[in-house]
Formats: C-alpha cells, sequence, structure tokens
C-alpha cells in the first residue's frame, strides 16, 4: 500500500514560469523557519495518510511566503507544524533557531506566547472581550508590560481607532480580521502565520486585510507565513511555495494572478 | 423513540452520569430512609414478640392521662398477683419491678447514647424463661444480672463489683449472672439488669408495689377470654391486655416515634436532596436543548412533528429517571447500612432485622425518581419543540426566547409571593402541626425557585462585582471567568440556585442553632446566681439525698434541689411541676417576672404557684388564675397562679414551692441542684469539694455554671454537626450540578479555548479559568443561600420570639459558608478545567 502511495507522490517536471524552481530552496542565510525532511502520517494501516513526505524549507526574516497548494495538498498541516500546533511524524523545525518539534508543553506554549502569532479563517477574536482587549491579550496572557506607543501604531496601521470598544459581534467581518492581524502583531512576533485570513471574506474586505498584512511586512518588517488557495492572496507575496501531494512542487518568487493560475492549472491537471 | 433517547444518553456518558447521580443521591437518601425504618421496625417487633411469646395476659397500671410517659406510674400493689392467680384458667403468674437509673463500673457511668437503662426485678418463671449465658439470676439482694452486651463491653463476669444508681441513691451490687433478652445480646443500646424483686423495690421507691403482671393461660384457655376474666376480677385502674396485644402495643409505640420524628426527619433531607436534583436536570436538559438545537431543527425539517421532538427528550428523561431511580434504590440499601453504622459506632444500638425491601420502598423511590426527572425537562423539552426548521440551516446556538421570558420578572414574583403566603399560612395558621410544616416547606420551596428564576437578573452584575478582584489578582484568567459567568446568566443563576437551596437550609439552621444558644446564654445569665450546677449529662434523674450531700460541704452558702414530675395541667396537655424551696431560691436564683415579683416566692405555701409564661400561654392563664393539676398518682391540686416569669430552657413549667411539691409527689425526683459558694471562698476549691462529696454517685456531674453553660452550648453544636452532615448530601448534588455546567461550558466554547491557547495560553491559566468561573458560580450560590437561609431564620426566629429564640447572626459561621462554597467551586472544577486544559488545539481550531 505504502509502496504505491510513494508511486504517486514521485517527483516529476512540471512547466512552470521562469521565477519558479522546481523542489525547494534551502540554505538562506537568514532563516526564521528552517524546516528539514518533514513528514507527517496520520492513522495507520489500511487508513494511513501521508499528509507530508519530507518537506525542507527556509523561510527568510522579514519576508512575506504564501503557501499554496489544491486541497490535500498539505499546506495546512505544514503551516501546523511550522507554528508548533502539530508534530511532525519526522523531520525538524527550527524556529528563530529554537528546535520545536521535541518540545515539551509548557515549551511550545512559551513558543506560541513570544515567537508567533496566528490569523485563523473565522473565530480569531474572544466574543467576550472588545477589539482593544483582543489586541492586547496575548501580551495579557504573557503577563508582558503593554508598550502604548507600540499598540498605539498598530491601532493606526489597522484603521480601527473608532471601533476600539466594539464587541466582535459589533464588528463586520473585515474589521474582526483586523483586529486579529493588530493582535498577531502586538506580541512582535518572529513569524505571523495566517490561514486563509481572508476565506470568510468579501474581496474588498479581504484586500483591507491582505493590504494591511503587506504593510506589516514592508513598513515593521514581519516576516509572514500565508497559507491560502486564492490566487489574488498569493499575489501579494514576496515568495510563493506551492505544495502538491504532501511536497514542495515548485519554489517560486513574486508571481501575478495569470502566473499563479498557470501554476495551479498545471499541478491540477497532472494530478 | 426509547431507543433514540437511550443512544443520546449513551452518546454523553458524562453528562449522563453527572446528571443521573444527581438525583440518585437525593432517590437514595429516601429509600434509604425506608429501608432503615422499616428494619428498624421490624427488628423491634421481633424483639416484642418474642419476650412475650410465653406470656398470655399483662396487667399494668393505666395511664391517668394522655401523653403521660412511659414508666412514670405507681405500678399496681404487689399482692394482686394473689387476685390474679386466683382467675379461672390461669396456669401461672409472674409479677415484677421495673425502674430506670444508671450503672458504674469502675467509678464510671456507662454511657448509652441516650437509651435507657433500665432495670427488672427478675426470678426464675416459665413465662419469660431465662436466657443465662452464664452464672445465675440474682437471689440475694445486692446481687445484679447483667445483659451480655454490658458484660461484654464492660469486661464483667459473675463477680465482678458494679454500681446501682437511682433516686434513691447509689447501691453497691454484685454481678452474679449475664443474659440476653429475647434471643438478642442488646437491645438498641439499652442497658438491662435483672435485680432482686425486693432491691427493685427499694431502689425505686416501691415498696409493697409491683409494674406488671404476666400470666400464663392453662392449656386450651384463650387468652383472651382470659385476659376478660382477669380485667373483671381487678379494679378499673388496672390494663389487662393479651400478650400479642402487649407485643403489638409496644411495637406500635415504637413505630409511632419512628414514623412520627425519625422518618419524616429523614425524609424531608432526602426531600430537600431531590428538589436539588431537580434543578440540575432541569438546568441540564436546557442546556443540552439549546446545544442540539440544530439536530431538532434537522429532525423538524424532516418532517419530525412537534409532539415527536418533545417525546424524544421526555424519553431521554424517563429513561434516565428509570437508571436514576433503580441505581437511587439500591444504594439506599448503603444508605440504611451506613447510617445503622453511625448510630452503632455511637453506641446506639438500634435492632433492626435483615435487609427489608418493601414494595412501598420500590414504588416510592421509582415515582419520585421518574416523576421528579420528567418534570424537570418538561419546560426545556417544550422549548425545544419551537425550534423553527429553518434553524438547521444557521449558524448560532441561540435559542428562541421563551414566551414566557417578557414574563420572567412577574412570574418571580407570583411565585414569590404565593411562597410567602404559603410560609405565612404555616407559620400562623391554623390546622395540625404536620399540615403546618407542610405548608410551611411549601412555601419555602416556592421563594427558592421565585430566588432562582429572579436571580437570573442579578447574576450578570454579581458576577462581575464578584470577578473583579479574580481580575486584580489574574489578568487573564480573571478576566475571562469573570466574562464567562456573564455570558449565561440564566444558566449560571440555574447552577448557583442548586446550591443555594441546600446552604440556605444549613444558614436557616445555624442562625436557629445561635438564636437558641444565645437565648439560652442570655436567659442562663439573667436568671442563674448559683456558682455549681449538679446535674445528670443525658437529662436523667440524679439521687434525691443530693442537696443535703452538697449542704454539709464547707464553703458553700446555699443549696436548692430542682425537683420536677409530669402533671396533666389541663385535659389532654401535660405540664411539667418544678418544687423549689421557695425561701432558698432567692440566693441562687433570680426570676425574670413578666407579672408578679420575689414576693410571690413567699406566698407559695402549699397551693400557690408561678408559672414560665410560655406554659401560661398554652394553659391559658394568667397571674391571679388557677390551674388545676392531676399528678400520675391521681391526686388533683387547684394551684392560684401568683407570678408568671420568663425561662424558656430550665423552668418551663409551672414552679410550686416544696410544701406544694411534696403534698402533690409521693417521690421527689430531682433533676438538678444548684449551689453557690460562701462569698470569699475559693470557688474552685469548693467545687472539688462538691465533687468529693458526690464521688459516689458519678451520674450527678459536678459543673460550675460556666461549664454547664458550655456543655448545653455543645450538645446544641453536636445537634448541629448531625444536621449538617444530612445536608452535606444536598451541597454535594449540587457540585455536581456546576460540574455539569462547567463541562458542557468548556464543550461550548473548544474554540475559544483552542484560540486561546494558540496565542499563548498554559494549560495553568486555562485551568484557573474555569477554576475561577466555577468560585463564582458557588459564591453567588452561598450568598444567595446565605441570604435566603437568615430570611428563613429571621421569619422562624419572630413567630417563635416567645419561645426562647431569639434572632442572632453567627457571622464567623456564615464566613465559614462562604468559604466551603469556594471550596465546592474549586473542587467542582478539577474535571472540566482538566478537561479544558487538555483540549487539542489544532482540532479546536478545525473544528466545524
Amino acid at each position: 500500500m505504502s509502496d504505491d502511495a510513494d508511486v504517486t507522490i514521485a517527483p516529476r517536471p512540471d512547466p512552470a514560469p521562469a521565477a519558479c524552481g522546481a523542489g525547494t530552496t534551502i540554505g538562506l542565510s537568514d532563516a526564521v523557519v528552517q524546516a528539514r525532511g518533514v513528514e507527517r502520517e496520520y492513522g495507520q494501516g489500511d487508513a494511513l495518510v501521508r499528509a507530508l513526505v519530507g518537506v525542507d524549507l527556509d523561510l527568510e526574516r522579514g519576508a512575506y511566503t504564501a503557501i499554496m497548494g489544491p486541497s490535500g495538498s498539505g499546506k495546512s498541516t505544514l503551516m501546523h507544524i511550522l507554528a508548533g500546533l502539530d508534530r511532525p511524524t519526522a523531520g525538524s523545525v527550527r524556529i528563530d533557531g529554537e528546535e520545536i518539534t521535541r518540545l515539551k508543553e509548557r515549551a511550545l506554549t512559551r513558543l506560541r506566547r513570544d515567537k508567533i502569532g496566528f490569523i485563523f479563517q473565522t473565530f480569531n477574536l474572544l466574543p467576550t472581550l472588545n477589539a482593544a482587549e483582543n489586541i492586547t491579550l496575548p501580551l495579557t496572557i504573557a503577563g508582558r508590560r503593554i508598550d502604548r506607543e507600540w499598540v498605539g501604531q498598530l491601532i493606526e496601521t489597522v484603521e480601527l481607532g473608532d471601533r476600539l470598544k466594539h464587541k466582535p459581534a459589533e464588528l463586520s467581518g473585515g474589521q474582526q480580521q483586523r483586529v486579529a492581524v493588530a493582535r498577531a502583531l502586538a506580541s512582535r512576533p518572529a513569524v505571523l502565520f495566517a490561514d486563509e485570513p481572508t476565506g470568510n471574506l468579501d474581496s474588498r474586505t479581504g484586500e483591507e486585510v491582505l493590504g494591511l498584512l503587506r504593510r506589516s511586512c514592508d513598513e515593521l518588517g514581519q516576516t509572514i507565513v500565508m497559507v491560502t488557495h486564492d490566487a489574488h492572496a498569493a499575489g501579494h507575496a514576496d515568495r510563493i511555495v506551492f505544495l502538491k501531494d504532501g511536497a514542495v512542487a515548485h519554489d517560486c518568487g513574486r508571481l501575478d494572478r495569470d502566473e499563479i493560475y498557470e501554476v495551479v492549472k498545471s499541478l491540477e491537471d497532472v494530478g | 423513540m426509547i431507543r433514540v433517547a437511550w443512544r443520546s444518553l449513551r452518546s454523553h456518558k458524562l453528562r449522563t452520569v453527572l446528571t443521573t447521580v444527581a438525583i440518585l443521591l437525593g432517590v437514595a437518601m429516601i429509600s434509604g430512609t425506608y429501608v432503615l425504618t422499616d428494619q428498624i421496625d421490624r427488628g423491634f417487633r421481633e424483639i416484642f414478640t418474642d419476650a412475650y411469646r410465653g406470656t398470655d395476659v399483662t396487667v399494668t397500671r393505666k395511664a391517668r392521662f394522655a401523653g403521660q410517659l412511659v414508666g412514670a406510674t405507681e405500678g399496681l400493689p404487689q399482692d394482686m398477683v394473689e387476685q390474679v392467680r386466683a382467675v379461672d384458667g390461669v396456669e401461672q403468674v409472674y409479677g415484677y419491678a421495673t425502674g430506670m437509673g444508671a450503672v458504674v463500673v469502675r467509678g464510671e457511668v456507662v454511657q448509652t447514647g441516650g437509651a435507657p437503662t433500665l432495670f427488672f426485678s427478675y426470678s426464675p418463671n416459665d413465662l419469660t424463661p431465662p436466657d443465662y449465658v452464664r452464672g445465675r439470676p440474682p437471689e440475694e439482694p445486692g446481687e445484679v444480672a447483667v445483659i451480655q452486651k454490658l458484660a461484654t463491653d464492660e469486661r464483667l463476669q459473675p463477680g465482678s463489683p458494679i454500681t446501682v444508681v437511682t433516686d434513691d441513691g447509689a447501691h453497691e451490687a454484685t454481678v452474679c449472672g449475664v443474659f440476653r433478652f429475647a434471643a438478642q445480646s442488646s437491645l438498641g443500646g439499652s442497658i438491662l439488669v435483672h435485680t432482686t424483686l425486693s432491691d427493685a423495690q427499694r431502689w425505686f421507691g416501691m415498696a409493697g408495689r409491683i409494674s406488671e403482671i404476666d400470666v400464663r393461660a392453662e392449656a386450651g384457655v384463650s387468652a383472651a377470654g382470659l385476659a376478660a376474666r382477669i380485667r373483671a376480677a381487678l379494679p378499673a385502674y388496672t390494663e389487662v391486655k393479651t400478650g400479642a396485644q402487649a407485643a403489638a402495643d409496644q411495637t406500635k409505640a415504637l413505630s409511632d416515634a419512628i414514623g412520627t420524628f425519625l422518618r419524616p426527619v429523614l425524609l424531608s433531607f432526602g426531600g430537600i436532596a431531590v428538589f436539588v436534583g431537580a434543578f440540575i436536570i432541569f438546568n441540564a436538559f436546557s442546556m443540552t436543548v439549546a446545544q442540539r438545537r440544530r439536530e431538532f431543527a434537522l429532525l423538524r425539517a424532516l418532517g419530525a412533528s412537534r409532539s415527536q421532538v418533545l417525546w424524544s427528550i421526555t424519553a431521554e428523561a424517563l429513561v434516565m429517571g428509570v437508571l436514576a431511580s433503580t441505581a437511587g434504590l439500591f444504594a439506599g440499601l448503603g444508605v440504611a447500612a451506613a447510617v445503622n453504622q453511625v448510630f452503632r459506632s455511637g453506641g446506639f444500638d438500634i435492632p433492626h432485622s435483615g435487609l427489608v425491601l418493601q414494595p412501598r420502598t420500590i414504588v416510592i423511590a421509582l415515582v419520585v425518581g421518574v416523576v421528579v426527572t420528567m418534570l424537570s425537562a418538561v419546560a426545556p423539552a417544550l422549548r425545544a419543540t419551537r425550534v423553527p426548521p429553518v434553524a438547521a440551516l444557521q449558524e448560532g446556538a441561540e435559542l428562541p426566547r421563551s414566551r414566557l421570558t417578557r414574563l420572567t420578572p412577574a412570574l418571580a414574583a407570583v411565585v414569590a409571593v404565593l411562597g410567602a403566603l404559603l410560609i405565612a399560612g404555616g407559620m400562623y395558621g391554623g390546622g395540625s402541626t404536620l399540615v403546618r410544616l407542610a405548608t410551611t416547606a411549601a412555601g419555602a420551596l416556592s421563594v427558592f425557585v421565585a430566588v432562582a428564576i429572579a436571580s437570573r437578573s442579578f447574576v450578570g452584575p454579581l458576577a462581575a462585582w464578584l470577578g473583579w478582584p479574580l481580575q486584580k489578582v489574574s489578568p487573564v484568567s480573571g478576566r475571562l471567568a469573570r466574562d464567562n459567568s456573564r455570558r449565561n446568566p440564566g444558566r449560571t443563576a440555574l447552577t448557583a440556585a442548586a446550591l443555594m437551596i441546600g446552604l440556605a437550609v444549613v444558614v436557616f439552621v445555624a442562625v436557629l442553632a445561635q438564636g437558641l444558644k444565645s437565648s439560652f446564654i442570655d436567659s442562663f445569665d439573667r436568671t442563674v446566681r448559683a456558682d455549681y450546677i449538679i446535674a445528670s449529662t443525658n437529662y436523667m434523674t440524679i439521687p434525691s439525698d443530693t442537696e443535703r450531700r452538697i449542704e454539709s460541704v464547707p464553703g458553700v452558702e446555699a443549696v436548692v434541689s430542682l425537683d420536677a414530675q409530669q402533671v396533666e395541667a389541663k385535659d389532654g396537655v401535660t405540664a411539667v411541676v418544678w418544687g423549689i424551696d421557695p425561701v432558698a431560691i432567692g440566693r441562687v436564683w433570680s426570676f425574670d417576672w413578666i407579672s408578679g415579683d420575689d414576693a410571690a416566692l413567699a406566698e407559695l405555701g402549699r397551693r400557690g404557684a408561678v408559672i414560665e409564661e410560655q406554659t401560661a400561654a398554652s394553659l391559658g392563664v394568667k397571674r391571679g388564675g388557677i390551674v388545676r393539676v392531676t399528678t400520675v398518682e391521681g391526686r388533683r391540686a387547684d394551684l392560684k397562679v401568683l407570678g408568671t416569669y420568663r425561662d424558656p430552657m430550665i423552668l418551663n413549667g409551672i414552679t410550686v414551692g416544696m410544701a406544694g411539691y411534696d403534698a402533690l409527689f409521693p417521690k421527689s425526683q430531682t433533676f438538678m441542684v444548684v449551689a453557690k459558694a460562701r462569698p470569699g471562698v475559693d470557688v474552685g476549691a469548693t467545687q472539688r469539694a462538691i465533687e468529693t462529696a458526690m464521688a459516689s454517685v458519678p451520674t450527678a456531674k459536678v459543673r460550675s455554671t460556666d461549664e454547664y453553660k458550655e456543655s448545653t452550648v455543645d450538645l446544641v453544636n453536636q445537634l448541629l454537626t448531625l444536621v449538617y452532615g444530612l445536608l452535606a448530601l444536598s451541597v454535594v448534588i449540587s457540585l455536581f450540578g456546576i460540574v455539569n455546567t462547567l463541562v458542557l461550558a468548556v464543550y461550548e466554547r473548544t474554540r475559544e479555548i483552542g484560540l486561546l491557547r494558540a496565542i499563548g495560553m498554559s494549560r495553568a491559566q486555562v485551568r484557573a479559568t474555569v477554576r475561577y468561573e466555577s468560585v463564582i458560580t458557588s459564591i453567588i450560590g452561598a450568598l444567595m443561600g446565605i441570604v435566603v437561609g437568615v430570611v428563613f431564620a429571621w421569619v422562624v426566629t419572630t413567630r417563635f420570639a416567645g419561645q426562647g429564640i431569639v434572632f442572632s447572626i453567627p457571622g464567623a459561621q456564615l464566613a465559614a459558608f462562604l468559604l466551603l462554597a469556594v471550596v465546592v467551586g474549586v473542587v467542582a472544577a478539577i474535571l472540566p478545567a482538566r478537561r479544558a486544559a487538555r483540549i487539542d488545539i489544532l482540532a479546536a481550531i478545525q473544528y466545524e
């Protein structure tokens, strides 16, 4: 059974734009995230699912990277492992130089608290807290002193000054995601992971959030990893990593929307 | 549908278990009460039947008046035995004397845990065959035989010395034998002692008299016929019964005592537990109905009718009720065994036959469990039926607001007013005590319901207020707990209300007990001017010569003996007549006069009396009026009321002078002796001198007035501890309710917890959040309970203000209850907090 699976994920030459390398690029000088030989299996026997079959990936500090791929390509699994939410079956992940795959529960909590920011597709905010409280929540959890100036700057960046006292239920979807971005930035994480951050938004509000992430990268130097299947969203990134069948299929620089569609289409055609 | 319900219950095992336990415990208490009391009942029945097995007819003296104390008769002339023997058909006659006292072994009074120490004169006869396991029955004066349990406990054997203490004083005796009674080694902790007839007559002041005559009929003579002939031959003051009737009557007297006291008391605690359980079931079903909203909408969209949805939930309640009642029934057997064990370890060895599980017990347990569970589930089930089919397609877990929500404040007010009316009716209205108690209880339950309904409107602000310090201490966990406890005020309110009920009753009892203690101390301080009180520790009599013994102790200035006996003071109303020395009393006692003054004491003479206010009220007499009293022996006297006074604790009856007392009663029957030291002497040394004078009578304990006060307060505290123990069950049940609510809340907030964990919240912080929410809920419950309990106690003490209970709040105890509530909250949070901390982040954020 597993032999068959090995056959299906064998590397193959894919047509791709010039900006893309087949396979992965590793050995970057200033990598915040370093993944080596990451594998992830679920279940066993007949029910064995190999979500990742050996991913090597370096993510440069200050870069805005999108991870794309068809459903079941393993992109969410990869992000969860990179963010310390899930453990790989094999391989290693370093964040800011620290090996995280064998960390104990307490150390993982500290890692998430100090090094990582999250933006999920939905349900990013605690319904009982207002916008301002949600933004400072990671700092409160960590028991850190709240840097008023920094928080003020964030609030300015996300343009929510007049809605700070509102509860999430009183905010639009776009406003909620902007609060989520500010929340994720508040602790100045080494990496910000965004999982389909615009998946639940219409195109106009989605654009606001994407622009915000772009500015976070440009103006604040924030390292961002975004998982998405939306070509438009990926178009904002500096680098796009395409996954297919649990492995990196292409590693590209900046692409425009049409180029992305082309790569996506080529991946789907072959699959 | 039953199968659907069963599946639903199985798929939510924890919830099912927690909810079931809530009702199970109450049912166990109720069925346990029946099993226990039935066992005691049958145990006594077997003993009495066995004891009268060889007796066809018994002769005793009729009680002079209703309510006369058992054993308080003057007995029969000894020569009546011959009269009976002469009746046609009598084969054998056996007369004997009985009395109560105490036994002292190696200088220590043998304690019985409240059961009496009974003495019987005994000589071998065919009616009550000897069941001697060692030695022989007493033959010579000074010889006694003892029941096997006493011999075993005190390591007595033929030849051991023993002291017998009766009203007549202390008597040295020697054990000559060890026997069993009706094949029992003990009789409910009672101590039985066989003496010779002459000793019994001397020790119990029954010269020339006996207590009972037992008769065996000749072969072929019917017991009933013989009883009729004997009755015809004897004076009218005798009571002639067949042996079977006597056994039945004695069994019935004990059964009635159990049925009118032990059973209702235990049942009412069981009832409170069931009531608390009902709150928890209601809350549990409300929460699950809210959670399963989309499921019901889907069923409706697929064409299920409202009644089918209703039936699916009630079926679940039915299955749960049957499970809980069945388990509760069997747990009741354990409760009965446990209570028995508690009694036994307290030295109160109640006779009980083996397992008695009457059909009545099974029916009551099942009916209570099933009916309460189903009634509690009806309202949530009705709400489920109003979920529109379109809800299947919508997000969110909001139930349609109940049509009654708008009316909630009005509903709470109506129920509260109803409760207040019922309580007022019960407290101030007429009817039998039972009816009034039941009315008051129904009122109290209504008030609980009203407070529970109303509480949803103040739980939010209260939680905010209580959560504030938590938030200061713990900015994240405290803050989130504070918010969470306010998110669903109705749910928090009901969960807290369950705890409120148990605690309200606890507080009520505590405040009443405090009032009792305060008023006792207050009354004692106002009236008692003595330094020493000599009395038994179990409200039994002390030897009549106690006063004389103490008089001669150097350093003692005044001694007064307080003697008392029961009389009938009005048709069907008994009262206690106290006899005092009207001159000496003024030196040790200060009457708290309502009418009249100390001059009344000097005028008591043979026909004067002063009366305690409550007794005066119940007899309907005032100063200047006349009370006609009838003694057990049939003597009558018209006493002129010279004054009334307050004294709810000691002289709580009709007080007469020694001359009046002696004119009424043939024996003195001393309950208490109060003494005062001469000014200037060493009070402690004098106490030791009195103790030395009383050394041979250890039943009479010498205490300083402060020691006496303390021991009385201790007695109240002991009773209080017992009641707290019985109420603990309700508190435990409400703890399960908190667990249930928290488990559901944690389940509902899985995604939130996942998010919090993803952004860096530690497991400890998650646990703290749940714990704080639990503590906020439990403190709310405790505060409501304290307020309601204090108000109830205030109402009751106001009603019975004249009867010696003042309203007094035990501040330290209330603080302790609040602390207890915090502990309940922390304990209840353990399991849900652990579940919350173990939530898998990945699963939580990908949920739905």
